[in-house]
């Protein structure tokens, strides 16, 4: 009988979305929209709750905040087209901080609030206290950002990620620096989850291709100070140093390189994506190379998402905006598939997702519940900005 | 790189790592001197000095100062007045009416202290790192494979600088005699004729004002800024203050440039590397205090009863 009703409360939403979603296109992208809707706003049959799990406090506040407003977007147009199963798509946010406890807090937080699923996981070391917790409680996650191998290892079965992981940028890496015509390599990551994870597969990819690691080196959270690990560089004779932590300190590891007198290439891996980079790096940060998930920027299909998210918060969206986006759509479109909230189906249907449509990549997810195709592309910060490499 | 340049190189990393260190650390040193008191809030004092500086800079960068040397210098000396005057006023607010507490309170109100300022430099900023940007190049000297930029030489000789001023300061004035009498017997100074009140609101003055300097030689030379900057170099130059023997200003100074060597040396050195060199650093640092638990200029005190 429920069955039933969900299946008549489904074709209801597929003719809403035909007359809502085609009848007022642009709607959502008005700056006052909870006004402007007000009059013609979908009716919903009660809302399913998802919790967002990112930082918007600390150091990686920024990217935080960034797929936050990316949801957002996503989820005023699937309300404007007429909610999830008729209901209407709401948001409850808990802090991560990109710090291990409160992860822990903030699942606790989400879980305890009865949600209906999870978003977000931007730091991977941040990331994977979550798993266990939302596993244990049943709630699929949809991990937009973080795409550290420990997620797949510690992955219960409730995680879903649709970042590519890190081996798929560790190819991408030796790729780039093969290009350069770089032999020596220095490795610099800052000891935590996400970092160390990707310095050590990118090694080993670059030991089994058959080129050489003059440096493997890290430097600890909070520290200003790289003179002396710039000295040892230096004199370990690398031609090339990949850095595969944040932006922050590795602008200024880029600027003390520099300062230090290393000229070799300098390549920084997805954390460091952010503009903000070359900003604090300025003159040193020219002809920095980087190993970037998929920037909407340089996406022909996510330009209306651009305009939608310019008019909406004013700014540009960040590097992991489009991805943010897509996971929420692809959760919506999984709850829709599974015609339920309830964890199992919901959870079957993210599994059986096949060659999903979204504005980074088509999604498929292997067994471990991993992307099936990377997503990565190379950019070169040029004039203080980042430009994509082909 | 030979290893006579990688040492030397080092060297001159360590030294101008050990002077920030130090400059911190005269601070949490003078304070601990006249008042017993571990100032945990002076770390933010060196974070604050730092964004301060940075939007007198800023300021200074559209008029005929500009962002070169001279606009550093005049926010330098600026930051360090009004710095310092935050400290005075800091501890005219919370630590003066605790001074006849016990030393738990007034430990607990600095850790508030510390509190405050991070957190509203936190809100003022949204929690993110601004770039300090400066007129400064990557222009510089080398010495076979050596590298030392003009920045870097000129930071090291301000540090060294003010370090000396300090020590002059503290040996050759009236106000500096006032200082050491009254670290050693406060009431003994009042009964003289000492202002006590004045020469502690001093003490703070002198103490944040160089942490000030501090701070915005890192933005200089570092090129952005962090509420949370000054929690790293706030432990390590509370421990530097210890080991050269805390209270005594000589010890701040050599304590710091003791840890800024040995933090470069063990990055360098195989099988220690930058992973493990806080280990190694603070191994011979507590190697140090089992020695000698005064600090390497600690004198022996004996209890009074």
């Amino acid at each position: 009988m429920a069955k039933r009703l969900w299946i008549l409360a489904f074709v209801v939403v597929l003719i809403a979305s035909g007359v809502f979603g085609c009848g007022q296109p642009a709607a959502p992208s008005q700056g006052e929209d909870e006004e402007a809707g007000g009059a013609e706003a979908p009716q919903f049959d009660g809302e399913i709750l998802v919790g967002i799990m990112v930082p918007v406090t600390g150091s990686e506040a920024t990217y935080g905040q960034d797929m936050e407003n990316a949801m957002k977007i996503a989820a005023d147009e699937i309300n404007a087209a007429g909610g999830i199963l008729g209901k209407e798509l709401k948001f409850t946010l808990g802090d991560d901080g990109c710090d291990p406890q409160m992860c822990t807090a903030a699942a606790s937080k989400l879980v305890s609030s009865e949600v209906v699923a999870v978003l977000g996981g931007y730091c991977s070391g941040a990331t994977i206290p979550a798993l266990k917790i939302y596993g244990d409680a049943k709630v699929p996650f949809i991990i937009t950002a973080a795409n550290s191998t420990e997620l797949i290892k510690e992955n219960p079965g409730w995680a879903f990620m649709i970042n590519s992981p890190g081996y798929h940028q560790a190819d991408a890496a030796a790729d780039c620096f093969e290009k350069l015509g770089v032999s020596k390599l220095a490795f610099v990551h800052q000891g935590d989850g996400f970092s160390e994870n990707l310095a050590e597969l990118t090694r080993d990819e670059w030991l089994s291709r058959g080129h050489e690691v003059v440096a493997y080196d890290v430097v600890n959270k909070g520290e200003q100070d790289f003179s002396s690990l710039v000295t040892k560089i230096r004199s370990s004779g690398a031609e090339g140093v990949y850095w595969t932590a944040y932006h922050a300190d590795g602008a200024m590891l880029i600027m003390q390189l520099r300062q230090g007198g290393y000229t070799g290439e300098i390549t920084v891996a997805d954390g460091s994506s952010s503009v903000q980079l070359l900003e604090i790096a300025g003159a040193a940060g020219e002809g920095v190379y980087c190993t970037s998930p998929p920037v909407v920027d340089y996406l022909p299909a996510a330009q209306k998402f651009i305009s939608t998210y310019n008019a909406k918060y004013n700014q540009e969206p960040g590097p992991y905006a489009g991805l943010a986006y897509d996971g929420t759509h692809l959760l919506a479109d999984a709850i829709e598939r599974a015609g339920s909230t309830d964890p199992d189906a919901i959870r079957d249907a993210l599994a059986a997702t096949d060659k999903f449509e979204t504005l980074c990549a088509t999604v498929t997810f292997t067994p471990e519940n991993v992307l099936e195709e990377s997503n990565f592309m190379i950019l070169k910060g040029e004039g203080g900005k980042w430009v994509l490499v082909e | 790189m030979s290893l006579q340049e990688i040492v030397i190189q080092q060297l001159f990393n360590g030294l101008l790592l050990g002077s920030f260190y130090g400059l911190v650390a005269l601070g949490y040193s003078m304070v601990y001197g006249i008042i017993r008191l571990l100032n945990f809030a002076h770390a933010d004092i060196y974070m604050v000095g730092g964004f301060c500086s940075l939007s007198l800079l800023t300021f200074f960068g559209g008029t005929f100062l500009g962002k070169g040397w001279l606009g550093i210098i005049v926010s330098m000396l600026i930051t360090m007045i009004v710095v310092g005057l935050l400290g005075v006023i800091i501890e005219r607010v919370a630590y003066k009416p605790l001074r006849e507490a016990p030393r738990l309170s007034l430990l607990i109100t600095a850790l508030g202290v510390s509190m405050v300022l991070y957190n509203s430099v936190m809100v003022i900023t949204a929690g993110e790192y601004r770039a300090y940007g400066t007129g400064l190049g990557y222009d510089g000297f080398s010495i076979g494979s050596v590298f030392i930029t003009h920045t870097q030489a000129i930071l090291i000789l301000a540090a060294v600088a003010l370090m000396l001023v300090l020590h002059l300061f503290i040996t050759r004035t009236m106000y500096g005699k006032a200082m050491r009498a009254i670290s050693m017997d406060r009431d003994c100074c009042r009964l003289m004729g000492v202002n006590v009140n004045k020469i502690i609101a001093l003490t703070f003055f002198v103490g944040s004002a160089l942490a000030a300097s501090a701070g915005m030689m890192a933005g200089v030379y570092y090129g952005s800024l962090h509420f949370y900057m000054g929690f790293t170099i706030g432990i390590k130059a509370f421990t530097a203050a210890v080991i050269g023997g805390i209270g005594i200003i000589p010890g701040a100074m050599l304590g710091g440039l003791l840890l800024g060597l040995l933090e470069s040396f063990g990055t360098q050195i195989p099988l220690i590397g930058s992973a493990w060199k806080d280990v190694f650093s603070f191994t011979i640092l507590i190697f140090i205090l089992i020695f000698k638990p005064t600090g390497l200029l600690g004198k022996k005190e004996s209890e009074r009863m």
